[in-house]
């Protein structure tokens, strides 16, 4: 029975567990045990103790170098009593006044660590975090001080040992409500010596939204994180004050800035020192199974996929102006992803330029995004003016003074919508950062991968953030499907009724099944049956003696399609009236191509 | 293990040394390091590199146990060396700087009022440190394989690796105290302190005897003139980026220069480094942040840096025996073409070309000419035709690349204008000019959506192979050593056969001729080719994979370095072939004039057949062109005007053949007339070169297709 075992409260206890490490991997796969664990995310850090166990979930965002550390350590005291000591999770030597560590002695054990820059999932929208914290469990400050838990009375002798080691125990305590308000006033680290801005030690990916950063130690199976990946790390949290680079007098000013950015305040980047971690497959809370869900959302009815699928037709097409045709192609768009990846080419990608949004209609992408915003976990939305192309960080970079990757608007966790407004760019003159900054979107609309820049050479990192753009004409980016809006005049006069209507009908209850729902679809697997094979090659082939201009890309975008439409009904294998639905949608949408006006530049050739 | 012996490895060591000795050319025996040893104690020399295949050769355990515990025996390297020294002395050295002339007072003035019997301090006598003046490097073994950064890890503390990377940032070179000279203002006396590590507490109360015992408490004051310092410098290092593994960020590694291999690589040069790998023992307060923590760096013995060097590139770029054995099947050619980006059907032509564009003809320079080797290609066709796929993937696979389009190209702080297209509302781009990556490939998509301007300094690039710069009052030249591969979009939608090349992508015949080769890449439906196109496509939706291919296609990192080995090699062209080529080459010209061709035929593609036999005897891994290469040149430059030639008869009748061609004739003399006689017919044909069975042969065959009929006298056809 896993139940006969509890989560470890202190590093040391870790330890002495870890010889039963595979029992604690077993204690870890029980999605209930992490739901007592407080969130380190929504849990301000003057509530927690250091070296209590936390959990954080966020996107790695850098990886460093590992470090080489003292898991095991002899120490001596003054009297020559020798006793080892363990080193593993925590970030300082654990010895009282007059005693000495034995740096020479045979017992010592060096082992590596990594440590992961972990932010908090970067474009989170606002309903994600709440429901998020709602499922944190609250830490009571007065309880933890006065009546300790049962947990805790285990490990009281370990505490006390905490607090004559340095004689900052005490302080920790208090410490951390100070600095809370020292940063509301002004950056941490501006009142110290500190040379770099603390904005630029979090490393948020979108500075306009600002995420939570953590780091993150982990001790074994180094190889199976990957940057840009959402995890959900449990560990124990490391403040200590002497941790903080800043508060050093540091004479040798060469490696300053890459110092302190290795050892930030642990009051505005804590530590963690991680036994357990979860990737997570999607971002979405409302399916987690490691939070612990609000029961009145559980008991609630579940609808039939297609009825859900109906009902959230019915409100996109009411949002884009009575046209059925984009209503069907941005669902698609957003259950889409990047399923499988050959050498060249990333299959499931379906980057969306809606575009002849009628001139007349004041701001209604950013109106169309606040309905976006409410359906999905995580997004982004980005006006496309010379102003943000020129001056914002788009691809990340790396900082060779620091030693840091320096994010970017486009570092993104999977499954994060980026929706580009073209809407808002105006003729103008594109600086040699805007022109990088399309480059990497483009590339990134074509091949769903990132490229950062390491100064010397560039690494492609897999992405898969879906992309809308939102234009007057076809967008200046790539995209795979490009479906000007008919927009019915009708429509187009009541739109900002519709779009009030519109979130009128998005009550909670149904907003959760919409969210269910997209987050479901779009992690849901499809199968294509052997005679479906044939009949889509030869489709293909007809289509080819039909149409002289059609290529393997119009198949690609089919089979993706057809795929998306399938999914969206609640199928999970193709038939033949959802291939037809597909064809059928993809002519409508060539048709309309068709009659767009013909640009100056198409004419000139 | 057992533990060494050291006192018999120092004796082995000393053998080494002194006995250890290569055949030259003549037979005379060469003492390697006996010489050296020679020019050490003169002073002539400060650096003596052991080559550890030397030392293995000499005994192999020995080499062994230095890789093992490289610090400990480079030690004691130097020491036997401080040993020897004296007895390779042959004339009186002259002092090189002020530390020579120092030791050499202090030895002397020592030697005169040495009493024997007293007994000194440690600390007073002089410190070998203090007395070497050279230092000892290793050179690993030449079967060493450079690692990567990440596979240094724990256990390699302590041993001499060889490490592979790029150079991300050098400190100054500085100068690190070796050995502290202090002289104690009360008695006079020298003490020496030997410093190790990075920081050292400098020593205050004078430990000689004379203030000891009197209780005179001596201040000792550091003196820069005795003391030893060496050239220091710390460089950071960071992985290729073809050593991280996906979804990781590069790493890096601190190395710590000493002596001679300071200077060595500055930012941004790919360097290997041979040196032992330590921990780090910070002192002071970095040891209470860190706690638990000490850094690692490696202590170079050897840095090579490997762009300035081509010949010795690392270990690891050569090919395994198994993987030459793989390559060198057969059907290599046709593999390695096939292998190109594979997920594209077909145009095994283009791809046999693309290929040899990776690889590059000769460079020559007969007499101050310089005749470029490096092959240009534009690709031609519809749109949709897999052309930019082709482009990205062999921007991809070049060492070296750029990737722009014509139309959004432009360079690190060059700008781009964005237009608002009044009608329908589009944003385009206006792209600037393209940087370009010398001795490498330039892939430039939408070519002929290229600004003027910066076609006009492309055709520089092709032909000079240099680009000039005007910026800021300098004029400047700067080498572009690059191959050029355009597409282009025909200019009217769609390819027209009816007209040239030049007026078909509206680009100047002048630069045109500069590509080597014009490939029209076309995209006729056809029922097998499109079956099987579906086929894979829908294969690699419903399975997340490529299809298993009949022939396998090569690895990227393999054919990457295949093509490196190709590019060392030099072919040249036998003279017995000159004729060959020479006459090929005027029968393309006659060819060109007889034929009404739409494509040219210049000096220029003699070059070009040239160049593209060269880079296929260099495919071959060959020293000397072979008649075959040539042969193989002509036929892809053939195949390439055919790509060109061969739409224009497709359009005319679909049967490219000589009744076609009498068939319009016919026409053309019938004019609005329904009846043509056929004596006329003959007349105009026989002077139009058909002889008279193609003209009989062309009136049946149409008669069957019931265009015309013959009468029964067949004197007339009269059109139906």
């Amino acid at each position: 029975m896993p139940c006969a075992m509890e989560l470890p409260s202190t590093p040391d206890e870790l330890a002495a567990q870890q010889a039963d490490s595979a029992a604690l991997k077993e204690l870890l796969k029980d999605p209930s045990r992490w739901h007592s664990i407080p969130l380190l995310n929504y849990t301000p850090l003057h509530k927690l103790k250091d070296q209590t166990l936390v959990r954080f979930r966020g996107m790695i965002q850098d990886m460093m170098d590992p470090e080489i550390y003292l898991e095991r350590y002899e120490v001596k005291s003054a009297d020559g009593i020798k006793r080892v000591q363990e080193g593993k999770y925590r970030d300082c030597l654990k010895i009282a006044t007059g005693e000495v560590i034995d740096y020479n002695a045979d017992g010592n054990v060096h082992g590596e660590r990594r440590t992961m820059f972990v932010v908090s999932v970067p474009g989170l929208n606002d309903w994600s975090k709440e429901h998020e914290k709602q499922c944190c469990p609250q830490i009571d400050l007065a309880s933890l001080g006065q009546s300790p838990s049962s947990a805790k009375k285990r490990t009281i002798v370990g505490e006390e040992d905490a607090m004559d080691v340095d004689g900052v125990s005490e302080t920790t305590f208090k410490r951390p409500c100070l600095k809370e308000i020292q940063k509301d006033s002004e950056p941490v680290g501006a009142s110290k010596s500190s040379v770099l801005g603390s904005e630029y030690l979090l490393n948020s990916p979108l500075p306009d939204r600002p995420s939570m950063a953590c780091m993150v130690k982990v001790y074994d199976e180094f190889d199976t994180y990957q940057l840009n990946s959402l995890v959900d790390f449990v560990g124990f949290l490391s403040v200590d004050v002497s941790l903080d680079a800043a508060t050093l007098d540091v004479d040798d000013c060469e490696n300053l800035s890459e110092l302190q950015a290795a050892h930030p305040s642990p009051f505005l980047i804590p530590r963690l020192h991680a036994f357990g971690v979860q990737v997570l497959p999607h971002a979405n809370p409302l399916l987690d199974k490691s939070l612990r869900q609000p029961t009145e959302i559980c008991e609630e009815s579940h609808p039939t996929q297609l009825a859900v699928h109906k009902d959230l037709r019915m409100l996109l097409k009411l949002c884009l102006f009575d046209d059925d045709l984009a209503a069907e192609y941005l669902l698609s768009h957003l259950i889409s992803t990047v399923y499988s990846r050959s050498e060249m080419q990333s299959i499931g990608k379906f980057a969306l330029n809606l575009c002849n949004l009628p001139k007349n209609c004041e701001a209604y992408a950013t109106k169309l995004y606040t309905i976006l915003e409410l359906l999905l976990p995580a997004s982004h939305y980005m006006p496309m003016t010379l102003g943000t192309l020129n001056t914002a960080a788009f691809a990340p970079k790396k900082d060779y003074e620091t030693n840091k990757l320096v994010s970017g608007v486009l570092q993104l966790a999977p499954h994060t919508h980026l929706v580009l407004d073209e809407t808002c760019m105006q003729q103008g003159k594109l600086e040699a950062n805007g022109v990088h900054a399309v480059q990497h979107l483009a590339h990134l609309i074509n091949n769903q991968e990132l490229k950062c820049d390491f100064q010397y050479y560039q690494i492609d990192y897999q992405a898969n953030i879906p992309i809308l753009v939102l234009s007057e004409g076809r967008s200046m980016l790539p995209s795979d499907f490009v479906l000007p809006i008919n927009a019915d005049a009708k429509a187009v006069e009541l739109v900002d009724e519709s779009l009030k209507a519109a979130h009128h009908y998005l009550q909670p209850s149904r907003l959760q099944q919409f969210r269910k729902y997209l987050t479901t679809a779009r992690t849901s697997g499809f199968n294509v049956s052997e005679e479906h094979t044939e009949m889509i090659q030869q489709d293909f082939v007809d289509m080819r003696k039909a149409n002289v201009k059609s290529n393997a890309d119009d198949l690609h975008g089919l089979l993706v399609l057809s795929r998306l439409l399938g999914i969206a009904r609640g199928k999970d294998t193709l038939d033949k009236e959802t291939w037809q639905l597909a064809t059928e949608f993809e002519a409508k949408r060539r048709q309309r191509i068709q009659s767009l006006p013909k640009s100056s530049a198409q004419m000139r050739n | 293990m057992a533990r060494r012996d050291y006192a018999q490895d120092r004796e082995s060591i000393k053998t080494f040394l002194s006995e250890f000795c290569k055949c030259d050319d003549d037979g005379k025996k060469e003492f390697v390091y006996g010489s050296q040893l020679v020019k050490l104690a003169h002073r002539e020399q400060v650096l003596i590199t052991i080559d550890l295949d030397d030392l293995a050769e000499f005994n192999e355990s020995l080499a062994e146990a230095v890789v093992d515990n490289c610090r400990r025996y480079t030690s004691i390297f130097s020491d036997v060396i401080a040993e020897l020294l004296p007895s390779y002395k042959q004339q009186e050295v002259h002092a090189k700087d002020a530390l020579d002339v120092y030791i050499e007072h202090r030895l002397m003035m020592e030697s005169r009022t040495r009493n024997p019997m007293e007994q000194r301090d440690e600390r007073n006598s002089f410190p070998s440190e203090l007395m070497k003046r050279f230092e000892v490097g290793f050179k690993p073994v030449s079967t060493e394989k450079a690692h990567s950064i990440r596979e240094v890890k724990a256990q390699h503390i302590g041993k001499l690796v060889t490490v592979r990377g790029i150079v991300t940032r050098c400190t100054e070179v500085k100068p690190m105290m070796v050995v502290a000279t202090y002289t104690c203002d009360r008695c006079g006396s020298e003490t020496y302190q030997p410093v190790n590590s990075l920081s050292f507490t400098p020593v205050h109360d004078c430990p000689s005897d004379d203030c000891r015992v009197n209780k005179a408490g001596g201040r000792l004051y550091l003196q820069t003139r005795g003391s030893k310092f060496v050239k220091f410098q710390e460089v950071k290092m960071q992985e290729h980026s073809d050593q991280v593994p996906v979804g990781h960020i590069p790493r890096s590694m601190t190395i710590m220069c000493r002596g001679e291999v300071t200077r060595m690589a500055q930012p941004g040069d790919h360097i290997v480094v041979s040196g032992v790998f330590l921990p780090l023992m910070r002192t002071g307060f970095a040891q209470m942040i860190q706690g638990l923590l000490s850094e690692t760096f490696l202590q170079a013995h050897r840095i090579i840096c490997i762009n300035k060097n081509d010949e010795i590139s690392d270990k690891d770029a050569e090919l395994t025996p198994e993987e030459l054995e793989e390559l060198a099947q057969d059907d290599f050619y046709e593999r390695l073409a096939t292998s190109l980006a594979p997920e594209i059907y077909g145009h095994l032509d283009v791809k046999k070309a693309l290929l040899l564009l990776l690889v590059g003809g000769v460079d020559k320079r007969p007499d101050g000419m310089k005749i470029r080797g490096n092959i240009n290609i534009c690709l031609m066709g519809d749109p949709g035709v897999a052309k930019s796929q082709l482009l990205g993937y062999i921007s991809r696979l070049a060492v070296r690349s750029q990737y722009t389009t014509g139309r959004g190209s432009s360079g690190v702080g060059l700008t781009a204008a964005v237009m608002k297209d009044p009608l329908t509302g589009e944003m385009t781009l206006e792209g600037g000019a393209l940087v370009l990556a010398d001795q490498g490939v330039c892939c430039i998509d939408e070519f002929d959506k290229m600004a003027d301007q910066d076609r006009t300094a492309i055709h520089e690039v092709m032909e000079q192979q240099t680009i000039s710069i005007a910026k800021a009052g300098i004029m400047t030249t700067l080498n572009a050593r690059v191959s050029i591969l355009a597409a282009a979009n025909p200019a009217f939608g769609r390819y027209n056969p009816r007209r040239t090349v030049e007026q078909n992508i509206q680009l100047p015949a002048a630069l045109l001729s500069r590509f080597d080769l014009l490939w029209l890449i076309q995209d006729k439906p056809d029922r097998d080719n499109d079956l099987r196109l579906a086929k894979h496509i829908t294969y690699v939706h419903s399975h997340s994979k490529q299809p298993p291919t009949r022939v396998k296609a090569l690895d990227m990192n393999l054919m990457r370095r295949y093509i490196n080995l190709c590019k060392r090699k030099n072919p040249t062209i036998p003279d017995e072939l000159t004729d060959y080529i020479v006459g090929a080459y005027v029968e393309l010209r006659r060819e060109a004039r007889n034929q009404k061709d739409m494509t040219f035929t210049s000096a220029r593609n003699l070059l070009g057949i040239l160049r593209l036999s060269t880079a296929l005897a260099r495919l071959r891994l060959s020293d000397s062109v072979e008649k075959d290469d040539v042969a193989e040149a002509l036929r892809l430059l053939e195949m390439s005007k055919d790509s060109l030639n061969q739409i224009h008869e497709h359009q005319k009748g679909h049967v490219p053949n000589t009744s076609d061609r009498i068939f319009a004739i016919v026409r053309e003399l019938a004019g609005s007339g329904k009846a043509v006689k056929i004596a006329d017919i003959m007349d105009r044909c026989t002077t139009k070169g058909f002889k008279p069975d193609q003209v009989d042969k062309c009136i049946d065959d149409y008669e069957e297709l019931n265009v015309w009929q013959v009468n029964m006298g067949r004197t007339k056809i009269t059109f139906m």
